[in-house]
């Protein structure tokens, strides 16, 4: 069993509103995998059912597990930040320690400790008495000092600056991450974590436009900036997407291959920003 | 399971430090209530002679175990009423405040079942509020009980006679608990129903848990013309079924104590028998549990987004 998370058919409905449509999908072992959507997309609502804090339709397994009905065999191999502000305001940090260390039995207090010196934060202080930056780095200590499987980031990032957003990823990578675990991160800044991302996925309106790895990404995308007659030969290829930038057209083309466009222009292979858009408006029309 | 209720239950007393701040409060509040009398009293040093002169050699025993029951019982009944009022809003709190904070994804995100949760907030209301009102009584007390020998041994008393000889402490605190520990229980579909109000309302949990109450109670009146609620449901804090028969009116009268030896040991006015074997006591208990696995249920399956 390679696929750590496997979903067939999910659906989950809010009353007439479809937030999950029917999605499927596999998450292999010891991969980054990025789910990209818009505001309203189902993206949370997705990540929470494969957390097991909501009830869905269709086929879930999360580690050959039921993640709703087995949630608590499945937070020990689980770990998740939801949102910057889910640690209670009132706890101390020791008490933290205390609580994740009695709870949790794949929690290494030494290694919380460890990291917890090399940031700011007192152990002797309160939640409510850190700036947000430093709860986050509150949050992933403890995150990083458990002995997790598959470790769940939604906007892990939100409202923090753009020094602490560098850190917190390449603390990530560099102290977290290894072969035998899994991320699955969502959030809105994509380009800064492009470059860390092994897989991707975008979904819209509960439905998944685009499930791919990065490396697969530049040989079904390509971008082409031209102008001129070329520009218009290129048009006629069918691209997904075209902008206007500094007197050149930038194309987007799907399933084209390279060898077709060479001579149109240069070529390079979309950032996943542009591709974003490009699928979300395609799927808009 | 037992280590993980106990990370709970220490975790409740840090979210709710009410629970031991209200007991050393209220010692507080007594012991300088219990001062200033004494230094009131000082003032009459003649009449004071007299009425430790009586105390220790005219006044019969029965008296003394008066006067200190009366203490007793005065100031167990203040911890009592805290208990009963802080149960009320811990048990409201306790499931809304996750929720209002969004501190509850980072609790769900640990290996804790919303059970062992819901469990974790009952047995705070059953066994960890009631043991921090008794440490309170006993400790109220004790203090007081040392000050006033202090008191008036300086006068010239013996207070090994007039304070620690005639009352059996151990048998009355003991009797307190049983007391404050049978109250939880006999009122435990309140905090069952507070609980599920807790993990269920969206706002004003207070409200919400009080509203059905009156309004159940004022319809039944109005259109059944009967009173089956209001006397079963809400008059429940009335029947505690533990004590003795006692006419409450003639209990604190001294000739009561005087006529009846031992009356002044707590001990013997209740009837553990009673409780144990009353079915309203067990009905409570099992309605309790129908609201706690609500409120479990509404933990589980409520999706604030």
């Amino acid at each position: 069993m390679t696929s750590l998370v496997s979903a067939k058919g999910v659906t989950k409905q809010f009353g007439s509103f479809t937030a999950v449509d029917n999605v499927s999908f596999e998450i292999e072992r010891g991969k980054i995998l990025g789910l990209i959507g818009p505001n309203g997309a189902g993206k949370t609502t997705l990540l929470k059912a494969v957390l097991g804090l909501t009830d869905c339709e269709g086929e879930l397994s999360v580690m050959g597990l039921d993640p709703f009905r087995q949630r608590k065999d499945l937070m020990r191999n689980i770990c998740f930040i939801a949102d910057v502000a889910v640690l209670p305001r009132w706890i101390r940090v020791t008490q933290l320690l205390d609580y994740v260390e009695a709870i949790h039995p794949n929690f290494s207090r030494k290694r919380a400790e460890e990291l917890l010196l090399q940031t700011k934060i007192m152990s002797t202080s309160k939640v409510k008495e850190l700036s947000k930056g430093m709860v986050t780095q509150l949050h992933l200590s403890i995150i990083m000092s458990i002995d997790a499987k598959l470790l769940v980031l939604d906007e892990p990032t939100l409202g923090l600056d753009i020094i602490f957003r560098k850190e917190f990823y390449a603390n990530l990578l560099n102290d977290y991450f290894d072969e035998e675990r899994t991320i699955l991160v969502t959030t809105h800044q994509v380009e800064e974590i492009e470059n860390l991302l092994t897989d991707i996925m975008f979904i819209n309106d509960g439905k998944i436009l685009l499930d791919s790895t990065m490396e697969s990404l530049g040989d079904s995308y390509v971008e082409i900036s031209t102008s001129g007659e070329a520009a218009d030969k290129a048009r006629g290829l069918g691209p997904i997407a075209e902008n206007q930038m500094f007197g050149k057209s930038v194309m987007l083309f799907e399933g084209v291959s390279r060898e077709h466009l060479e001579g149109y222009g240069d070529l390079r292979t979309p950032s996943v920003a542009d591709l974003f858009v490009a699928k979300v408006k395609g799927a808009r029309k | 399971m037992i280590t993980h209720q106990l990370a709970l239950l220490k975790r409740e007393l840090w979210e709710h430090r009410s629970i031991y701040v209200t007991p050393i409060a209220i010692s507080s509040i007594v012991t300088l209530g219990v001062l200033a009398m004494l230094v009131f009293a000082s003032g009459y040093a003649a009449q004071l002679d007299i009425a430790i002169f009586g105390a220790q050699n005219i006044a019969g025993d029965a008296e003394r175990k008066a006067a200190l029951t009366g203490f007793f019982i005065g100031t167990s009944w203040v911890f009592v009423i805290a208990l009963a009022i802080l149960t009320v809003f811990y048990c409201l709190d306790s499931l809304y405040a996750e929720r209002k904070d969004k501190s509850i994804l980072f609790w769900r995100s640990l290996p804790v079942t919303d059970a062992e949760t819901v469990i974790s907030k009952l047995l705070t209301a059953l066994l960890v509020i009631p043991a921090a009102t008794m440490i309170g009584i006993i400790a109220t007390h004790l203090v007081n009980l040392v000050i006033t020998s202090i008191w008036v041994s300086m006068k010239g008393a013996d207070a090994s006679v007039l304070i620690w000889g005639s009352v059996s402490l151990i048998d009355n605190w003991l009797a307190a608990f049983i007391v404050v520990l049978a109250s939880g229980i006999w009122m435990s579909p309140f905090i069952g129903w507070f609980l599920l109000v807790s993990a269920y309302a969206k706002r004003s949990p207070l409200l919400i848990a009080f509203m059905p109450l009156v309004l159940i109670g004022l319809l039944e009146g109005i259109i059944l013309r009967t009173h089956v609620f209001a006397e079963n449901v809400l008059g429940r804090g009335d029947s505690l079924p533990i004590f003795r028969t006692v006419d409450i009116e003639s209990f604190f009268e001294e000739e009561q104590w005087r006529l009846s030896e031992g009356a002044t040991n707590l001990l013997q006015h209740l009837d553990i028998v009673k409780f144990v074997t009353s079915p309203a006591m067990w009905a409570g208990l099992v309605v309790c549990g129908l609201l706690c696995t609500g409120a479990i249920y509404v933990r589980r399956y409520r999706d604030e987004s």
